[in-house]
C-alpha cells in the first residue's frame, strides 16, 4: 500500500519543529540541532524499521510482524506499522491482533478506505459481523471497492453480511450488481439462495439436507438477475414443483420479476401468500406492487396485515402509510411514515411519501424539508447535468 | 436492486394512469364547446401528429442531418413521410407513423418488429434536423443502430400514453383506437360514461372535477406526463435538463403549498388554452399572495421590493436546455442570485 497517507513523518519535518521551538535562541539552536534530532528518535527505531521490511520482503511473516510489533512499541503513531503488522496478521488468519493493529492505523489516519475493508473482513471472521458491515460499508463509500480487484470481495462479504444480518433486499441487490458483473460461481449462488430464501445464516452454516436447495435457488434467481428470464422462468418452475411448500420461493421470484414484468411479480406474491399466509413481506410487496400500478385501495387491506404480522419492518409501516396517504386517509398515514424513519432514518420512499403527506395537509415548512431530505437522499446518485 | 429503484421502472412503465375511454372530442363539443374549440390547437392537443396532417414535415419536405458516415433524409411527398437512414452504400427507409411534439419533432418508428425512436428530430428553432436529445452520446455502429433508440414495449406505453389519446388501455397499447395528442378524455376520467347518460338524459354521472384537486394532486396528475417530483427525485435527474419536468420544479420552489390553489398548475394554465407566452401576464397570478391587497396571502408571502410587474422575468429564469435546442421556463420560483448554480 503506498500513498500519502501512509507517508511516515520525516527527519526534516522532526527536525523543522526542533528549531521553530528554539526560535529565538538561534544560535544556540544550531549549535544543538543534532543532537536534538537524535533525542527527539528512538535510537532502534530505523534498525527495528529495516529489519521489519527486510523480513517482510524475504516473505519471513512471523519475524516481520515480531519486528513490526517492536516498532510501533517505539513509535505508536507510525501509520506503516500498524498497516503491515495489521496486513500481515491477516494473512496468518490472526484476526484478532489484524483487526487491532488495523485500529491503531485507523486512528491515525481516519479516512483509510482499504485499512477499513481489512478490518471488516478481520470481523467477519472473528463473526462480528454488525461491525463487519459498518466497516465494510464505511470503506465502500471511500472508494475502498472501486478497484475491481477488491469489488468482488468486498461486495460478496457486503452481501453475505446483509442476509446474515436479514437485511435481505439489500443483499440481493448486491448480489445482482455481482452477477451482472459476472461473479458467478458456487459461493455466490449459495448466498443468493440464502438472501432470497431469507435464511439469517452464513453459506458455511447452511444444513447439508438444505444445501442442494439453497443453490437451486441461487442459481434459479441469478438467471433472473442476469435478464435471461427465459432460463429463470424455467428454473423457479422447476422450483416449485420440488420445493412446493418453501416458503419465500415465489417471493422472491415476484420479488426479481419486479421491474420487468408487474403483473407476474404480483401473481407470485398472491402465490406465496398461499404458501406462507403469515409473510409480512409477501403481503407487503403485493400491496406495494398494486399501489405502484394505481390501486391502493386495492392495496391497503395487504398493506395493513402487512403491518399486523411484523410492524418492525420499516417496509411494512411505509406501505401501509403510503396506502393510507394515497387513499385520502394523510392523517392516519403519517404515524406510520414517521415509525419507518425510526426504523431507517434515511428511508427515501418515507421522506418522498412524507412530503406528499405533509403537503396535502398544508404543512408548507414540513413539506418543504422533507423535500430537500430527499433530494439530498437521492443527490448521492444523481445524475449531474444528463439530458436524461 | 433498492425498492426505490424498482419503483421508478415501475411509474415509467406504467406512467400513463389516465383512463382512457373510446369518446371522440367531437362528442364532448356538443356541450362543451368553448373548450373543444380551442383545446385542439394547444400544443397538448397537437402532442403527436399523423401522416397527411403534419403541418411541419409539409412545410419541409425535405430535411437532412449528417453524422459521421450516416445520412439521414426525412422526405415528405403528398402527405406520406420517409424518415431514411443511409452509410452510403445501404439504405434503410421508414414511414413515419407517428410523429410526436407540436413544434419540436421527434417519429417513432417500427423497422422489423422493433419499435425506435428516431435518432434525429425536427428543432422549429433551426428549422431542420440534430440529434434527438440525448441522443449525441449514442454511437451507432451498424446501419440498424443508426435507426434510433430501441425503446422497450413499457418505453413505448409511455411515449403513446402520453402524446395520444385511447392507445393505452389497461396498461396495454392498443394503437388501432388511437387518437392523436391529448384530447377531452386523456384526462377526464369517465367522460364518455358521463357523455353516454348525457345523451340519455341523465345529468347525474359527472365525471370528476379536476379543478377541485389539490395543487399537490394537479402536479401529480399532470406530472403523469410532465413528470412528477417523486419521479424526478427517485430517478436523481438533476441539473438542468430536469427544467422541462414543470412539476417537480414547481414543488421545489418555496411559495409551493399543496393545499394552496393559487400555487397549482391550473392557476396558471388552462390547458384548453394555447400556453400564454407574455410574462406581465402572469403578475396577476403573483401578485395573488405577494400584494398587500391579496386577501388570503400567508404572513410570509413576501412584498417584492424591486419590481411590481414581470415577476417571472426575475423569479422564473429562462434556462436553455442543454443539448437540445430549447429554452424553457424554470418553475421553481425563487430569488434569483448572481452565479447561483441551477438549483438540484
Amino acid at each position: 500500500m503506498t500513498g500519502p497517507i501512509l507517508q511516515p513523518p520525516t527527519r526534516k519535518s522532526v527536525l523543522r519543529r526542533a528549531v521553530a521551538k528554539l526560535i529565538p535562541g538561534l544560535l544556540m539552536a544550531l549549535l544543538l540541532l543534532p543532537l536534538l534530532a537524535r533525542g527527539q528518535q528512538s535510537p532502534n527505531f530505523d534498525e527495528v524499521e529495516a529489519s521489519a521490511t527486510a523480513a517482510r520482503e524475504q516473505g519471513d511473516v512471523s519475524r516481520a510482524v515480531e519486528l513490526y510489533r517492536q516498532a510501533v512499541e517505539l513509535r505508536p503513531n507510525w501509520p506503516d506499522g500498524w498497516w503491515y503488522l495489521g496486513v500481515l496478521q491477516y494473512g496468518s488468519n490472526a484476526y484478532a491482533p489484524a483487526a487491532d493493529a488495523l485500529s491503531h492505523f485507523i486512528n491515525l489516519t481516519p479516512n483509510a478506505g482499504p485499512a477499513l475493508a481489512l478490518r471488516g473482513l478481520c470481523e467477519f471472521e472473528q463473526a462480528q459481523y454488525p461491525q463487519s458491515l459498518q466497516d465494510l460499508q464505511r470503506a465502500i463509500a471511500l472508494g475502498a471497492a472501486n478497484e475491481p480487484r477488491n469489488a468482488g470481495i468486498i461486495f460478496y462479504h457486503e452481501a453475505l453480511l446483509l442476509t446474515r444480518l436479514g437485511r435481505y433486499e439489500e443483499a440481493l441487490a448486491q448480489y445482482t450488481t455481482l452477477v451482472k458483473h459476472g461473479s458467478l460461481s458456487d459461493d455466490v449462488y449459495a448466498g443468493i439462495g440464502l438472501a432470497g430464501l431469507r435464511m439469517p445464516l452464513l453459506p458455511k452454516d447452511i444444513d447439508s439436507s438444505q444445501q442442494q436447495m439453497v443453490l437451486k435457488v441461487g442459481q434459479a434467481a441469478a438467471s433472473v438477475m442476469n435478464g435471461d428470464l427465459t432460463a429463470g422462468r424455467e428454473a423457479f418452475q422447476n422450483l416449485f414443483t420440488l420445493f412446493p411448500a418453501t416458503p419465500n420461493i415465489h417471493y422472491l421470484y415476484g420479488y426479481l420479476l419486479f421491474t420487468v414484468d408487474p403483473t407476474e411479480a404480483i401473481a407470485q406474491f398472491r402465490r406465496e401468500l398461499n404458501v406462507s399466509p403469515a409473510s409480512a413481506v409477501a403481503h407487503s410487496m403485493l400491496a406495494w406492487a398494486l399501489g405502484t400500478q394505481g390501486d391502493f385501495t386495492a392495496a391497503l387491506p395487504y398493506a395493513k396485515q402487512s403491518v399486523a404480522e411484523d410492524p418492525s419492518l420499516a417496509v411494512t409501516q411505509l406501505v401501509l402509510g403510503k396506502d393510507l396517504v394515497e387513499t385520502g386517509d394523510v392523517n392516519a398515514g403519517l404515524p406510520h411514515l414517521e415509525a419507518v424513519l425510526k426504523i431507517d432514518p434515511q428511508n427515501l420512499e418515507a421522506h418522498i411519501a412524507l412530503a406528499k403527506a405533509y403537503s396535502e395537509l398544508g404543512r408548507k415548512d414540513d413539506a418543504r424539508r422533507e423535500r430537500l431530505l430527499c433530494l439530498t437522499l437521492s443527490g448521492k446518485q444523481a445524475a449531474p447535468d444528463a439530458n436524461f | 436492486m433498492r425498492i426505490s429503484e424498482v419503483l421508478l421502472i415501475l411509474i415509467l412503465c406504467c406512467s400513463s394512469l389516465f383512463a382512457q375511454s373510446g369518446q371522440t372530442a367531437s362528442d364532448c363539443a356538443s356541450c362543451h364547446r368553448k373548450q373543444a374549440d380551442t383545446q385542439p390547437e394547444t400544443q397538448m392537443g397537437r402532442a403527436m401528429q399523423l401522416p397527411g396532417d403534419n403541418q411541419t414535415l409539409n412545410a419541409h419536405p425535405k430535411l437532412t442531418f449528417h453524422r459521421g458516415s450516416f445520412t439521414y433524409t426525412v422526405e415528405t411527398l403528398r402527405g406520406r413521410t420517409e424518415y431514411s437512414v443511409s452509410d452510403g452504400t445501404r439504405t434503410i427507409s421508414i414511414p413515419v407513423q407517428w410523429a410526436m411534439g407540436a413544434e419540436a419533432q421527434t417519429w417513432l418508428l417500427e423497422h422489423d418488429g422493433q419499435m425506435y425512436e428516431s435518432m434525429v428530430s425536427y428543432y422549429p428553432t433551426i428549422q431542420g434536423l440534430d440529434f434527438t436529445v440525448g441522443d449525441d452520446r449514442i454511437t451507432p455502429k451498424t446501419l440498424e443502430e443508426a435507426i434510433g433508440r430501441p425503446l422497450p414495449t413499457e418505453g413505448v406505453t409511455t411515449c403513446f400514453g402520453c402524446h395520444a389519446t385511447n392507445a393505452v388501455v389497461n396498461h396495454t397499447l392498443h394503437l388501432k383506437s388511437l387518437s392523436p395528442g391529448v384530447t377531452c378524455e386523456h384526462c377526464h376520467v369517465g367522460a364518455g360514461d358521463h357523455s353516454d347518460a348525457e345523451m340519455a338524459g341523465d345529468s347525474s354521472n359527472l365525471p370528476p372535477l379536476l379543478q377541485k384537486l389539490s395543487s399537490e394532486d394537479i402536479s401529480n396528475f399532470c406530472g403523469q406526463c410532465h413528470r412528477t417530483w417523486e419521479l424526478v427525485v427517485r430517478a436523481g435527474w438533476r441539473g438542468p435538463a430536469n427544467v422541462r419536468f414543470q412539476p417537480y420544479r414547481l414543488a421545489n420552489s418555496r411559495c409551493f403549498d399543496g393545499k394552496d390553489p393559487r400555487i397549482s398548475c391550473i392557476a396558471c394554465h388552462d390547458p384548453h388554452q394555447k400556453v400564454v407566452r407574455d410574462v406581465a401576464w402572469y403578475d396577476r397570478k403573483c401578485l395573488a399572495c405577494h400584494s398587500r391587497a391579496a386577501s388570503a396571502a400567508p404572513p410570509h408571502a413576501k412584498i417584492c421590493p424591486v419590481a411590481k410587474a414581470n415577476c417571472a422575468s426575475c423569479h422564473m429564469p429562462r434556462v436553455p436546455f442543454p443539448g437540445g435546442h430549447f429554452i424553457f421556463t424554470d418553475h421553481d420560483i425563487r430569488v434569483v442570485r448572481p452565479n447561483q448554480p441551477y438549483p438540484f
